[in-house]
């Protein structure tokens, strides 16, 4: 897979701060299992935090702090044998791993809602998104969704096929990343669908009357 | 408390407790980090009590997952900062974090060519100089996503920036700590 668009450097330094809703937190690790550029830039964050930890002013811990852990960790069982890391071997469908936790049919057997001509969703409810949403979307080849700017941020995450929009064209693994006063307008480019993992943390705001009207099916 | 420890030093109390689970190194470990944790807990918005019990927490864990601790793969403070931070989202904000294998990660990227390297050699006395040398604006911003848990769009309205400048000062903050990690921005 070669990833050509990444999320921001500011969301991904939110993502290490962990001050983002679990929806982003969910899409930004489906495009981290397929992106080494990014993982790094995440490992870099984490150094951020861990020094601005050592920057923090000393909260004493009352007496018997010390001792009431040891007592903790004197009472766990001989720690098993380091458990084996978990399989992040990219699955055939490249379905990411984190993902296909909460779609147990992989992406053929998701059970769509038809929104507009060309334009199916699959909204993932189990997963707390704030003000906003986390949901799928399969784009038909050739339909555009129609226009619309955001109240907060809004990541999409290619999962198959491709779209364009202003910016440019995003591919399975890509990352858009937009926020407030971008308007967008994407169209799926290619001859199968595009499905993609799109999460926002507020409302979308469609730019014409017809779009608005649309909203209420998006529920966005 | 005495001087902090060095980076070699807390390497040294993490590879005792990971292979012969010393006792006295894990209580320096503990008088070093377990008060930084309480106060990052604090900042949070946790009461006191619970900070308390979980910052305990926390060293609970890293005892429990010091085998996992590789030094060639992260800075002592970078990981202890992980595993407190996980354990704020989980207790505090009751939500899921979806993470991966960073770890693992960091050996796969050193056969790609779009690799960033960041944690051969790298010492996290050096980071903070960075972190200290930011300025206000931008370490403000900081602040609010590491110690308040403020997403970008709180960040902008507690502060009454547009979103674009709250992105922007991340941003540039983050490209300070990598200039200081030797890459190139």
């Amino acid at each position: 897979m070669s990833i050509r668009h990444h999320p921001d450097d500011a969301t991904l330094v939110a993502y290490g701060a962990g001050s983002i809703s679990e929806g982003f937190s969910l899409l930004l690790a489906a495009h981290l299992e397929h992106c080494p550029r990014c993982r790094g830039r995440v490992v870099e964050t984490e150094m951020l935090g861990g020094s601005l930890l050592e920057t923090l002013e000393d909260a004493p811990l009352s007496g018997g702090g010390f001792d009431a852990v040891w007592a903790r960790v004197c009472a766990d069982e001989e720690p098993a044998a380091p458990p084996s890391p978990p399989p992040s071997q990219p699955r055939a469908d490249g379905l990411p791993a984190v993902l296909a936790a909460h779609l147990p049919g992989g992406l053929e057997g998701i059970r769509w809602r038809t929104l507009a001509p060309g334009i199916k969703q699959h909204v993932l409810r189990d997963v707390d998104c704030g003000n906003g949403t986390i949901r799928l979307l399969s784009i038909a080849p050739g339909t555009t969704i129609p226009q619309h700017g955001h109240g907060g941020s809004e990541l999409t995450l290619v999962l198959k096929g491709s779209f364009m929009d202003q910016i440019g064209r995003f591919q399975a693994g890509d990352v858009a990343d937009v926020d407030v006063g971008i308007h967008h307008q994407p169209v799926a480019d290619t001859s199968e669908p595009c499905i993609c993992l799109i999460a926002t943390d507020e409302r979308l705001r469609f730019s014409d009357s017809l779009s608005r009207m649309l909203q209420p099916f998006f529920g966005i | 408390m005495e001087d902090s420890p060095s980076h070699d030093e807390l390497i040294e109390w993490f590879t005792a407790v990971a292979l012969r689970r010393d006792r006295r190194a894990f209580e320096a470990l503990f008088h070093h980090f377990a008060p930084k944790i309480k106060r990052y807990l604090l900042r949070q918005g946790a009461p006191e009590h619970h900070a308390e019990e979980l910052a305990q927490e926390t060293m609970v864990q890293i005892w429990r997952k010091a085998h996992q601790y590789d030094p060639a793969k992260a800075v002592p403070g970078a990981w202890v900062y992980r595993v407190a931070r996980n354990l704020r989202i989980d207790r505090l904000r009751r939500q899921r974090f979806y993470e991966v294998d960073l770890d693992q990660v960091a050996e796969q990227a050193d056969e790609t060519q779009d690799h960033d390297r960041a944690t051969d050699q790298i010492d996290g006395e050096q980071i903070r100089a960075r972190v200290e040398e930011l300025p206000p604006e931008q370490r403000e911003v900081v602040n609010l996503a590491y110690f308040e848990g403020l997403s970008q769009s709180e960040i902008g309205v507690r502060l009454d920036l547009p979103l674009g400048t709250v992105k922007s000062r991340l941003r540039l903050a983050f490209g300070k700590l990598r200039k200081a990690l030797g890459e190139e921005v």
